[in-house]
């Protein structure tokens, strides 16, 4: 029974079926066009996308392109910590704005009541204008720092190639070492007592260049020619000349696995002929900038006072000179030793005496960076700069020096007096710089300065002098 | 005795004689001649040397028509320009002070060695039915065309375009607006006619692109005929790219004689059959009638016929603030 009751069921339901079918098939087709059209639909919304996105790709690529093809004729403009600059794409063209500030103060202790000394200065105020012009280098440095408005240093600079450069115009005279470093990285604030004695910024051409990868460098140049720690004031006051020069060797300057990368030494000199007053130091002066030695000044009365100190005669200079520097480790050491022939000129008794002064000098100055960073002779670079907020102190450095000047005897008392003057000078000191960043600087030195061979109790009482600096120097 | 002192004399003679020289020409042209002149300057440097002796090496510059004239007017040192139209040489007197203004006379007809006109590359199977330039500014096509401020080649597409529309809705107003439309349909614009290839074939966007016949052919030679194809539209204009050597340049380089002979060269025979191997109509009845059958016919209208002159469809068309800046500002 109940397989019958199944058969019929089952009869039943494919008689169903059968009789359904035909209204089966066309809802089945309309299911599958349905389903065709939204296919085709998708594939156009896809195909539509798919052209969105590659316009948008291509239009991103003709952005890059036209990005890339104006690079070689856009200008390079760039400010950073080494100033601002605005370059031709070929870098043939350049101008680059730098700057040197640096705010002083200077206090003396123990200075017998003196009440003129201890002063804020403002020690250097300068736009620094370089760039290059082809194959050729400016540099234009006005001061507006001190009492006067002067220029500092400008000078071009002929690069026929790195071995061979052609300089003329005003520029530091190729003899000194510290004094051939950037004032804003001296180890202290003011160069030693020894810069006394070679020449600063002179006007003349120089041949200079570097050879041998960089390992000597060489300047040659003739000059107006300086007295001792003279500067020029663009003019010349005789028709004589000078030759400075310089060669400084550094052997192992491309050898960084050697303890001695940073090891330089070398030989520097001038020899010129002076025949004016102009030829006489204007002074030498102490760490705390006052004045030590001094030739007589002019005495226009009449009789055996009467007094014109000139030089007259040949001037000449020597200075062998090295420095080492070994991780934050620094040392500079120079010697320096200068004769200047020199004749009374006035009419009074010692009219016409002559003498060679022969005055040297030496410094050693060295230097530790604290906190870690290369001590070089372009200064300290801080591995972290000054930044309250995250904690970091930029780089702290210590330095030492010790620096003698030696006045020969036989300026006194003809030609210089010892109640205003002495005959050396030794210094002791030592500092602290903090480097803020590459370009801010806080020191603080102290030196002590011993004078021999004078009557003035000033003089004799000694010099301690306190100095501190606040520089920005980009 | 004689003949010893004549010997002597010539051979002397000869060692004073002049050593060949080593000259370099610039040639700056426009985007789609890279491969004619990389042709042509070796068949004229083998002719110039065959001819003098002198070893003549050309260097090329390809952009933008537009692009390439301010190039060299901002100090582009090119012995001759070969550009997309003479309205971007005329500058190079103008403003340039380059050349005299009288240039396009120097040579024959009008200084252009060759000719060539506007087709559409499309999609193999045509799938949005492009046909003629009513096809173009329908709803969904995409045009790929370059920058008229900047390419020569794109100049003339839409000066085709214009006067197509003129001619059949029968007004400026009407064929600004067709224009207008077109424009509508283009989503990149590229700054060179090679770009723009770029663009359509090796990048796969639009339906259309708006080519130099030259170019259209160089598509289907490099990337096959079974992936494009190309589609003439009823009515195209005559595209005459003009040369000249840029007299201020070749004055101060000493290559005046050569690069004068290298233009004039163009329409030599061997010149004449490289352009038209290139896929540009040359101009001689020689080459021309060699050619001809891989050109389709087409009718043709030239600049002077449609817009006066060149320095006046710049005017009105193409200068700042003309009328492409205020359909495409508008867009």
């Amino acid at each position: 029974m109940a397989t019958h009751t199944t058969t019929i069921t089952t009869r039943a339901l494919t008689g169903a079926i059968a009789l359904l079918s035909p209204l089966l098939v066309p809802i089945h087709a309309h299911a599958q066009n349905a389903k065709d059209a939204d296919v085709a639909a998708l594939r156009a919304q896809i195909a539509e996308l798919d052209q969105k996105l590659r316009v948008l790709e291509r239009k991103n690529e003709i952005k890059d392109e036209e990005a890339a093809a104006k690079a070689p004729t856009t200008p390079k403009v760039t400010a950073s910590d080494k100033g601002f600059s605005i370059a031709s794409p070929d870098g043939a063209y350049t101008f680059k704005l730098r700057g040197l500030l640096q705010a002083d103060s200077r206090w003396f202790l123990n200075d017998g009541g003196q009440t003129s000394n201890d002063a804020f200065v403002l020690r250097r105020a300068r736009p620094i204008l370089e760039g290059t012009v082809g194959l050729a280098e400016f540099l234009f440095v006005p001061e507006f720092g001190g009492s006067t408005t002067s220029i500092q240093d400008a000078s071009v600079n002929f690069v026929f190639d790195k071995s061979l450069q052609l300089k003329a115009g005003k520029f530091k005279s190729p003899v000194g070492l510290e004094q051939l470093q950037s004032d804003a990285s001296a180890f202290f604030i003011e160069r030693s007592i020894v810069t006394n004695l070679v020449p600063n910024r002179d006007l003349g051409v120089q041949l200079g260049g570097d050879l041998f990868d960089e390992r000597v460098s060489y300047a040659v140049g003739v000059f107006n020619g300086l007295a001792d720690g003279g500067n020029s004031t663009n003019a010349d006051f005789d028709d004589e000349k000078s030759v400075a020069a310089r060669v400084f060797v550094q052997p192992f300057r491309n050898s960084p696995d050697s303890v001695l990368q940073g090891l330089g030494f070398g030989l520097a000199g001038s020899f010129g002929n002076q025949e004016s007053r102009s030829g006489l130091t204007g002074g030498y002066r102490s760490d705390g900038q006052q004045n030590f030695f001094v030739y007589r000044p002019v005495n226009t009365a009449a009789g055996a006072a009467n007094s014109n100190i000139i030089a007259d005669g040949d001037s000449v200079r020597v200075s062998p000179q090295a420095y080492y520097y070994n991780g934050s480790f620094g040392l500079l050491a120079e010697y320096v030793q200068s004769s200047t022939d020199v004749r009374d000129a006035g009419t009074g008794a010692n009219a016409n005496r002559r003498a060679t002064i022969d005055s040297r000098g030496w410094q050693i100055a060295a230097g530790y960076v604290l906190t870690g960073e290369d001590s070089t002779f372009k200064g300290v670079t801080p591995a972290q700069p000054f930044n309250w907020a995250n904690g970091t102190w930029g780089a702290f450095e210590v330095v030492a020096r010790v620096a003698r000047v030696d006045i020969d005897d036989k300026a006194f008392p003809i030609f210089a007096n010892r109640a205003t003057s002495a005959s050396s000078a030794k210094t002791v000191g030592g500092g602290i710089n903090w480097y803020l960043s590459r370009n801010l600087r806080i020191t603080a030195d102290y030196a002590h300065t011993e004078f021999d061979g004078t009557t003035s109790a000033i003089l004799k009482n000694g010099e301690d002098a306190i100095l501190t600096r606040f520089q920005v120097a980009f | 005795m004689k003949t010893k002192l004549l010997s002597l004399a010539l051979a002397l003679a000869s060692t004073l004689a002049l050593p060949a020289k080593n000259i370099e020409l610039l040639n700056v042209s426009y985007d789609p001649t890279r491969e004619l002149y990389t042709e042509f300057n070796a068949a004229f440097s083998k002719h110039w040397q065959a001819k003098s002796g002198d070893t003549v090496t050309v260097k090329q510059s390809h952009g933008g028509s537009g692009k390439q004239s301010r190039a060299v007017i901002d100090g582009l040192q090119a012995d001759v320009v070969t550009l997309a139209l003479a309205g971007d040489i005329d500058p190079l007197s103008e403003v340039g002070k380059l050349l005299p203004a009288t240039w396009q006379s120097r040579l024959p007809n009008n200084s252009s060695p060759y000719t060539s006109t506007i087709v559409f590359l499309v999609r193999k199977g045509n799938t949005k039915a492009i046909r003629d330039w009513d096809d173009l500014v329908k709803p969904g096509v995409s045009i790929i065309t370059p920058n008229p401020k900047t390419s020569g080649g794109a100049r003339w597409n839409y000066l085709a375009a214009w006067e197509f529309a003129k001619r059949k809705y029968g007004s400026d107003e009407k064929a600004q607006e067709f224009v207008g439309k077109l424009f509508k349909n283009v989503p990149v614009l590229d700054s060179g006619a090679r770009g723009s290839t770029t663009t359509f074939v090796q990048r796969g966007v639009g339906d259309v692109l708006l080519a130099w016949e030259n170019e259209a052919f160089l598509a289907l030679k490099e990337f096959g005929s079974d992936k494009f194809e190309i589609v003439t539209p009823s009515l195209s204009i005559l595209a005459e790219p003009p040369v000249t050597v840029v007299d201020k340049v070749v004055k101060k380089k000493g290559t005046a004689e050569v690069a004068k002979a290298y233009l004039e060269y163009l329409y030599s025979e061997e010149g004449q059959d490289i352009a038209g191997k290139n896929f540009y109509r040359p101009t001689s009845e020689k080459a021309a009638a060699k050619y001809a059958s891989q050109f389709a016919k087409v009718q043709l209208f030239t600049i002077s016929e449609g817009f006066g002159s060149w320095a006046n469809a710049q005017k009105a068309h193409f200068a700042d603030g003309a009328i492409f800046d205020q359909i495409y500002l508008k867009k």
